[in-house]
């Protein structure tokens, strides 16, 4: 099931909730905030599942020095492409997956120190939203730009089906929203506003 | 050789059968609520709001195959916060519009459920459960309602009209349980109380189930009535031409003027007034009770002539002088008697002698199993007259009938035929004052102990007794405005209140809720159209036929037709 071209980076640090990750490449598309990722369990022949919440690149001291310097164009290339601090993916778990069958729920047991991290095939994409009981998992995240993340999911499962399946995929998450985000009418019309951007 | 089966050959003739109909969808699930107060229906986000109106069937499937039989008492929008009401999405995104309806608002519907059926019995019984949560409820079909209301067919049964929002579905009336009981028709003016009395009449007199008297204020039941656009409609004996239909008059004039034909008219001697029938006028009159008492001291002084003889100002009442004296009258009570009692000299149809009595005439009619209208001509613009006759006649009536139930012993041999006695004004005889001793409130209270119970056309219900008013057993309701009316009619009914949203809601014509004995449930129709010729085919009227084509018919029917004779 592993695809090279789909391979986001290594595991750097992993609780049951959630895991960072590093990469060294910006490539298009991976990674990027809310797309679903897989990481295959060592220990078990699970698949975690994640969102990724959180893309975040920190400075080295070199790149604070040569941020001063007229430098050409190469040297600013070498400095995004063979990076000295990896670019850091920050994922919340969301499910785990054992022979196809898939649970929205927290995995048993997070994946360890570099494990590959796979961002999910569009199959995959579709039949993890098969049914939406994530939601739970998501509004009850600390610290995770909740609603963003929803809606950035959503976008990212509809455009995973055929575009005449899309609105009534959207329509039955919206309703599901609905049901869980009553009590904060505001907020719910904000995140459905969000689902059609 | 191919051995064909029956359904077989009926399919190569008939085509092949129609697929099933598809099973309904639900209109929604039962969410809470209890029996007292009704259920709660959350309505499926498919289930259009605007198309279910209060007073329609539905019919809630229970878990164990048992059907309750519920009616639509009311209809509201609710929503999963109030916030949302408060601060509504914004509509003017589709895709909002459809996320939000049928989960953040919604509409609910409170049923009453009133009958079950269970799952391999007949007959519907009244309910004691509720069906639980979440049970999905349908709309009744037409099996469903003939299933309650009985086939029109059954003998004693009569097409009355169509449930809400299900044409071609036929309520039939039991008419046999509808006399049973005094019945009553209620609606302020315009409502189309008469043409629905003339409806309900004629299915009386088609199934024969009783046999009426109807007291016709406006003469609009006996030969012909007219439409609020002033069109002719054929009166109970143009659709009963076969002899079932005796009308009297009080004024013979008026009914010549309507090409009216009349059996006999009606007059009633000086003498054959009791004081009872001049005490049901009292209000009307403004006797006191001590006239009122009074009368009763002169007829007994006077003699059976009292009436004439104090209308005679140039009788001494020599009689009367002693009482006079002893002041057991007094002089300026027999003078207001005397002046009230004037009134009668109007109504020409009261007479100092007559040779027939009315009242014979009326039973000889009815006992031959012909129903009686009786025409008013101009005194139906008299409420006086009207009452009076309607007294008159009625108490005699009843006392005939009480002498022969009783001779009969409770035996149903010898008993007289059921009577059904229509008045109009019904709250002018059965107004609170006087319903106590008036002939009215005493049928009414009696039930049909002596086989005659009363058909009531009222637009002030609130103004009928209460006592009586609880004794009637079937309503017939159109729409009422008034809060007292209302209420009135809803007194002694279970479940009343649920329904009062039904009759607030009512359309101003061709609608009403039956309740009560008649009926197994409540239900609102939308009455038949009278008058239509469809309607006349129905019950036997054949409206084009011209005397010249049914001779046509006759003699073709007798002579057998041209081609009949060819073939011989």
């Amino acid at each position: 099931m592993s695809n090279k071209d789909l391979q986001v980076g290594r595991v750097l640090r992993a609780s049951t909730q959630g895991f960072a990750i590093g990469c060294m490449v910006m490539q298009p598309e991976i990674p990027s905030f809310g797309a679903f990722v897989r990481a295959d369990a060592q220990t078990s022949d699970e698949a975690i599942y994640g969102l990724i919440y959180d893309v975040s690149m920190e400075d080295d001291p070199f790149v604070r020095q040569l941020i001063g310097a007229d430098m050409p164009e190469e040297v600013v290339l070498d400095n995004r492409e063979i990076r000295q601090i990896p670019i850091e993916v920050r994922v919340l778990a969301v499910g785990r997956g054992r022979n196809g069958r898939i649970r929205h729920c927290l995995p048993a047991q997070p994946p360890v120190t570099l494990d590959w991290l796979y961002q999910c095939s569009v199959e995959e994409v579709r039949a993890f939203t098969e049914r939406l009981d994530y939601f739970r998992l998501v509004l009850e995240a600390r610290d995770v730009p909740t609603d963003e993340l929803l809606a950035a999911s959503l976008r990212v499962a509809a455009a995973a089906r055929p575009e005449s399946e899309r609105e009534a995929f959207l329509i039955s998450a919206g309703r599901e929203l609905v049901r869980l985000m009553a009590g904060d009418p505001t907020r719910l019309e904000n995140l459905l506003h969000r689902l059609r951007v | 050789m191919d051995e064909v089966s029956p359904e077989r050959e009926l399919e190569a003739f008939f085509g092949p059968r129609p697929p099933d109909p598809q099973p309904p969808e639900p209109l929604g699930i039962v969410v809470g609520g209890g029996l007292s107060e009704g259920l709660l229906v959350k309505l499926d986000r498919r289930t259009v709001i605007e198309g279910l109106a209060v007073g329609r069937y539905v019919v809630v499937r229970g878990q164990t195959g048992r059907r309750f039989f519920s009616m639509v008492t009311d209809v509201q929008l609710e929503a999963l916060n109030p916030l949302i009401q408060k601060s509504p999405p914004d509509t003017s995104d589709p895709f909002i519009n459809r996320v939000y309806a049928g989960t953040a608002v919604f509409g609910q519907l409170e049923i009453s459920p009133m009958l079950v059926l269970d799952q391999d019995a007949s007959e519907p019984r009244p309910v004691k459960t509720v069906p639980a949560h979440f049970t999905s409820v349908y709309p009744a079909s037409e099996e469903e309602v003939a299933l309650i209301f009985g086939e029109e067919e059954r003998e004693g049964f009569f097409h009355i009209g169509e449930p809400l929002e299900m044409e071609g579905t036929h309520v039939a009336l039991n008419l046999e349980r509808f006399v049973e009981r005094s019945a009553g028709v209620f609606g302020k003016t315009g409502t189309g109380k008469t043409f629905l009395t003339r409806m309900l009449l004629a299915g009386l007199i088609k199934e024969d189930v009783a046999v009426n008297l109807v007291f016709d204020m406006h003469n609009e039941y006996g030969w012909k009535g007219q439409t609020e656009a002033r069109q002719e409609v054929k009166g109970l004996r143009q659709l009963f031409p076969g002899g079932e239909i005796s009308v009297f008059t009080l004024d013979a004039a008026s009914s010549r003027r309507r090409g009216s034909k009349v059996d006999a008219v009606v007059r009633i001697g000086y003498d054959q007034i009791e004081p009872e029938d001049v005490d049901s006028l009292s209000s009307l009159m403004a006797l006191s009770d001590v006239q009122v008492g009074a009368l009763y001291f002169l007829q007994r002084l006077l003699g059976p002539s009292w009436v004439a003889r104090l209308l005679d100002e140039d009788d001494p009442l020599a009689e009367l002088d002693a009482a006079l004296e002893r002041g057991t009258i007094h002089g300026g009570t027999l003078g207001a008697i005397q002046r009230k009692l004037g009134m009668f000299r109007r109504f020409e149809f009261l007479r100092a002698q007559v040779s027939e009595d009315p009242v014979r005439q009326i039973l000889d009619h009815l006992d031959r199993g012909r129903n009686v209208v009786l025409e008013f001509g101009r005194y139906g613009n008299s409420l006086e007259a009207y009452i009076l006759v309607a007294n008159y006649i009625t108490r005699r009536i009843h006392e005939h009938y009480v002498q022969r139930t009783e001779a009969a012993l409770g035996t149903r041999e010898g008993e007289p035929r059921p009577l059904v006695i229509t008045i109009e004004e019904a709250h002018k005889f059965l107004d609170p004052a006087i319903a106590q001793h008036t002939i009215f409130g005493t049928i009414a209270r009696e039930l049909r102990k002596y086989n005659v119970t009363l058909f009531v056309v009222d637009q002030r219900p609130s103004g009928i007794d209460p006592e009586v008013m609880s004794q009637i057993g079937t309503r017939v309701t159109c729409l009422l405005d008034d809060e007292t009316d209302i209420r009135a009619v809803f007194s002694g009914i279970s479940g009343g209140a649920s329904l009062r949203e039904v009759l607030a809601r009512l359309d101003t014509r061709q609608q009403a809720l039956i309740m009560g004995h008649a009926v197994p449930m409540p239900v609102v129709v939308k009455t038949r159209t009278y008058g239509t010729p469809e309607f006349y085919a129905a019950l036997g009227v054949d409206e084009e036929a011209t005397p010249k084509e049914v001779l046509e018919r006759n003699r073709s029917l007798l002579r057998g037709s041209a081609e009949d004779a060819a073939g011989i």
